[in-house]
């Protein structure tokens, strides 16, 4: 506080004061002329009342007007004591003695009956005798000495302050006043000669000063007291006086703390700077001296701004070198916890004995030279350690940390930064490692889960962190592409699908959810679309769907995600598969059926496909055995009797049986891919132990060599083996011969040997890719058509950039090259003949 | 050993029987998609063969033949529309 503000507060509430107690004035100042007239005892008059009597020894003492001198003396000598011993003793120095009359008093003549009073005016006026000042002051004067000397005060305190206060009455406030403050200024002149003899010895400096400032604070309470009728009148009616107590202050200031020869001030202020850096390296030290001195500082206006500019000062280079010593020294984690410390420390500090003003200087000077001077280095040292996982938890309130003190320097974009940089490079490991593919779904999940729990539980929720995370695994799941998009459907798949880990409703929506989001992040979604599709299509045809609730959760959740347009087609799939569930039924009631089931005795089922909404699947060659061929007419027949208009072609690569199988050691039943079922049925009625030739079985089954490689291992070197191969191995080859294990024997009735179907093989994978790939020329050619026909002429750059905004997948700029190239050769464009790098619309 | 089928799932495909990447002569989208108004091909957009033997979306046909100018003629060869219904079972 600035000593000019710090006087306009007083006189602030001095005023208040003065306004507060002007009704009390008026009365009191009537009782003591009455009183005066009527010679009675005054102080019956005059008990105050004291609201913080604990602190005000004084006050307490005045209050107490009945009590003898001698205990008076008593209770004073007692504190002096207190004094001697150091003890914390803290004079209100601002607050002005509450100078209200008790209740009792100020309603005492309410009670009694009223009894008229009439004045007569006197005939001679009374004279003062010449020297009344002069023997009035110097019993007052004689009483102050005693205060100093720690002496006896020969004269009551009754009679003290009478004598003020006729001093005051007769006009003779001015001169009463100077001749005090004269008195006080002599006193200090002593004491600063004392003092400065004393301050050789560094040790005792704060202890001896302290003592000094003590003892005035003491010694003008008691002063106070006596000259307590000064205060109230001459100083608050005169302006540009100040109250007794403050003159004393700014002698006090004036003679000891602005003292040259001894430099008292400077050295004080040292001593406490060295007590205050010995704090700080850990040392005990005695507070309530801190607390003292700073406080006299802050009492004389002296402590703002040469003390808090000291202090500040220290204090910035105590952590400037703390913090560059420390931040190579340990981790950043402990680091981290240090500052903590510190800026709690310092807090503590400004409550325990600084200026509560001090507090947000102070803050900024160790936020500053702690944190914001290092910010880069601990992100660059600490940051990816304290990313990773070994304890989470730890880690988790670490980066909090972390994060609560970059706020603080308003850094929060740096930490952003590496937050993201941390993801992407993260992220980026793991799509791009080629050899962690299956687990590249499950590792995204799990970083992301990672990364939204820091958000959330370190970052304080904070949305730019939030955002961070959405934007950085954008930047790095695109890095690679189409993989990911293909991973992503797959692991939907993996859930969706029969035969999982059974999970419950609720968690198969989680993940489900968890995984969309990822999806969500990924720009090619035609890729995903596709190898969704292609997985679907196998669970809904092969009957290996988990729950076709699942199944249609999933479908809105798409819908939600990227609109009806994408869905629509996954959506006509569940519509053939119902069309085809109700056409079936009213096959079963056909007469037609009826025949095929006593005759054939075959239990037929078909899922009738529409073109546009299923994967395009390659033609699959297959020679049926009679019977089931002409099941399979039947059937058509039947279907295209129903929808005029139509033709039905088979997919035999999505057909799956049912066998009954008799083995010499009993009856099984076995699930097989209809390529299975009719290799199997090559194998009826042999001879015990009778092979036949790979070429016998292609021959007959007229299955295409890839197919039918893959079948024969699956039936004879996969996991449950009804063929032997010979020679024995891994892999099929078109000199292989079969025959029948008729040892086979398994424990379970019903054998599922039908897994390959369910497999992707890679010529699958590379048709679908390529599928995609086609589309997305389609696309870019229609795009290019569309823009070039409402545009008419376009520069080539020109037109790039404007595909490029309107694609939803990433295309390379040399792709759209050869594009344009293709479409100027269809003559849709044509380059413009003088500047060839403009293209033209061909109508 | 000796196997015998029981139970047979199968899987076809169906088409319109029309030639390969033959597209609608009114809206020329091809008939594996459906007409401009619908979403979804199949029974709910479903094609109308004329005794001149001209394909089109049903939807698109009926809109042109509610049209002025359509006389009542196949939008193709301008001969008086006759639908062949011998590709129809469902119709009727
Ligand atoms: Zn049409
Ligand atoms: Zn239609
Ligand atoms: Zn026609």
């Amino acid at each position: 506080m600035s000593s000019r503000s710090r006087q306009n507060t007083i006189n602030r509430i001095n005023t208040n004061a003065n306004n507060n107690n002007n009704n009390n004035e008026e009365e009191r100042g009537g009782a003591i002329k009455r009183t005066r007239l009527d010679n009675a005892n005054y102080t019956s008059t005059h008990t105050f009342s004291s609201s913080s009597s604990s602190s005000t020894a004084v006050a307490a003492a005045t209050a107490s007007s009945s009590s003898s001198y001698d205990n008076f003396i008593g209770k004073t000598s007692k504190k002096y004591d207190l004094v001697n011993h150091g003890k914390d003793l803290i004079f209100p120095s601002h607050k002005p003695i509450p100078d209200r009359p008790n209740d009792a008093v100020r309603q005492g003549p309410q009670k009694q009956p009223i009894k008229k009073l009439v004045i007569k005016g006197l005939k001679d006026k009374p004279k003062l005798p010449d020297n009344y000042e002069e023997v009035t002051w110097s019993k007052l004067q004689a009483a102050v000495q005693a205060i100093f000397n720690y002496q006896r005060i020969g004269t009551s305190l009754e009679e003290l302050y009478k004598a003020c206060e006729n001093l005051c009455l007769h006009k003779m406030a001015p001169s009463l006043y100077k001749r005090l403050a004269g008195e006080i200024e002599e006193h200090l002149k002593v004491e600063k000669t004392k003092l400065e003899n004393n301050l050789n010895e560094n040790d005792t400096l704060l202890i001896v000063v302290n003592k000094c400032w003590q003892a005035h604070c003491e010694q003008m309470g008691l002063i106070r007291s006596i000259f307590l009728y000064l205060d109230r009148t001459y100083v608050l009616q005169t302006s540009g006086v100040i109250s007794i107590w403050d003159k004393g202050l700014e002698i006090f200031q004036k003679q000891i703390m602005s003292s040259s020869a001894g430099d008292i001030k400077k050295k004080t202020m040292n001593g406490l700077i060295t007590l205050i850096r010995l704090e700080r390296n850990g040392d005990s030290v005695d507070r309530r001296l801190l607390h003292s001195l700073i406080h006299m500082f802050i009492d004389l206006g002296i402590y703002c701004p040469s003390f808090e500019n000291l202090f500040l000062m220290e204090t910035r280079s105590y952590y400037h070198h703390e913090g560059i010593s420390l931040v190579s020294e340990i981790t950043v984690p402990r680091y981290l916890k240090h500052v903590k410390k510190r800026l709690r420390e310092e807090s503590d500090r400004v409550s325990n004995y600084l200026d509560w003003k001090t507090k947000n200087p102070l803050t900024k000077v160790v936020d500053d030279e702690l944190i914001k001077r290092h910010v880069d280095t601990l992100l660059e040292k600490g940051f990816n350690d304290m990313m990773e996982d070994q304890h989470a938890d730890e880690h988790i309130q670490e980066l909090g940390r972390l994060y609560d003190l970059l706020a603080r320097v308003n850094s929060l974009d740096r930490l952003r930064l590496y937050f993201g940089n941390y993801i992407k490079k993260t992220g980026s490991n793991i799509v791009n490692n080629v050899n962690q593919e299956s687990t590249m779904v499950e590792d995204l999940l799990a970083l992301k889960k990672k990364m939204d729990s820091i958000v959330a539980i370190s970052f304080d929720r904070n949305y730019n962190f939030a955002h961070a995370v959405k934007e950085s695994f954008e930047v790095f799941i695109n890095q690679r592409q189409n993989k990911p998009a293909e991973l992503i459907a797959k692991y939907v798949d993996l859930k969706l699908k029969l035969g999982n880990k059974r999970m419950d409703d609720l968690e198969i929506e989680k993940t489900l959810d968890e995984v969309l989001v990822l999806f969500r992040y990924i720009q090619g979604k035609d890729i995903f679309e596709a190898f969704y599709k292609r997985d679907l299509a196998k669970r809904l045809l092969l009957n290996k769907s988990a729950s076709f609730d699942y199944e249609r959760s999933m479908l809105s959740k798409l819908r939600k995600e990227c609109g009806p347009g994408f869905t629509s087609k996954l959506e006509g799939m569940f519509k053939d598969i119902d069309l085809s569930r109700d056409f079936m039924n009213s096959f079963y009631h056909s007469r037609i059926s009826e025949n095929l089931r006593t005759n054939i005795k075959i239990d037929l089922y078909v899922n009738v496909l529409t073109q546009g909404f299923w994967p395009t699947y390659s033609p699959a060659p297959l020679i049926l055995p009679p019977v089931m061929a002409e099941c399979q007419e039947i059937f058509k027949e039947f279907y295209l009797s129903k929808h005029g208009g139509r033709n039905l072609k088979w997919q035999n690569s999505l057909g799956h049986c049912l066998l009954a199988a008799e083995f010499p050691k009993g009856n099984k039943e076995l699930v097989v891919s209809l390529f299975q079922a009719v290799v199997l049925l090559q194998f009826n009625d042999l001879k015990l132990k009778e092979r036949i030739s790979y070429e016998h079985i292609k021959e007959h089954t007229g299955i295409e060599k890839k197919e039918l490689d893959r079948t024969l291992q699956s039936l004879a070197c996969g996991k449950v083996r009804v063929l032997k191969k010979h020679p024995k191995g891994r892999d099929v080859s078109p000199t292989d011969s079969f025959s029948v294990d008729e040892m086979f024997d398994v424990k379970f009735f019903r054998i599922k040997v039908n897994a390959i179907q369910m497999k992707e093989t890679l010529e699958e994978n590379q048709e679908t890719n390529e599928r995609v790939f086609l589309d997305r020329q389609y696309q870019v050619d229609a795009a290019l058509v569309r823009i070039m026909k409402m545009r008419k002429k376009l520069s080539h750059n020109e037109l790039v950039s404007e595909l490029l905004s309107q694609l939803k997948f990433k295309a390379q700029v040399s792709d759209i090259k050869k594009r344009i190239e293709s479409l100027i050769e269809r003559e849709y464009l044509e380059r413009d003949s003088e500047d060839p790098s403009i293209l033209k619309y061909l109508a | 050993m000796r196997v015998k089928v029981k139970r047979w799932h199968g899987v076809a495909v169906w088409r319109w029987d029309v030639p390969n990447e033959e597209v609608c002569g009114i809206c020329r989208v091809p008939f594996d998609g459906c007409c401009p108004t619908c979403k979804t091909p199949g029974d709910d957009c479903s094609l109308i063969w004329g005794e001149c033997t001209h394909v089109f979306h049903m939807h698109c046909l009926l809109r042109w033949l509610q049209t002025e100018g359509s006389r009542g003629q196949c939008p193709m060869d301008r001969r008086t529309w006759g639908i062949n219904f011998t590709k129809l079972f469902f119709l009727l």
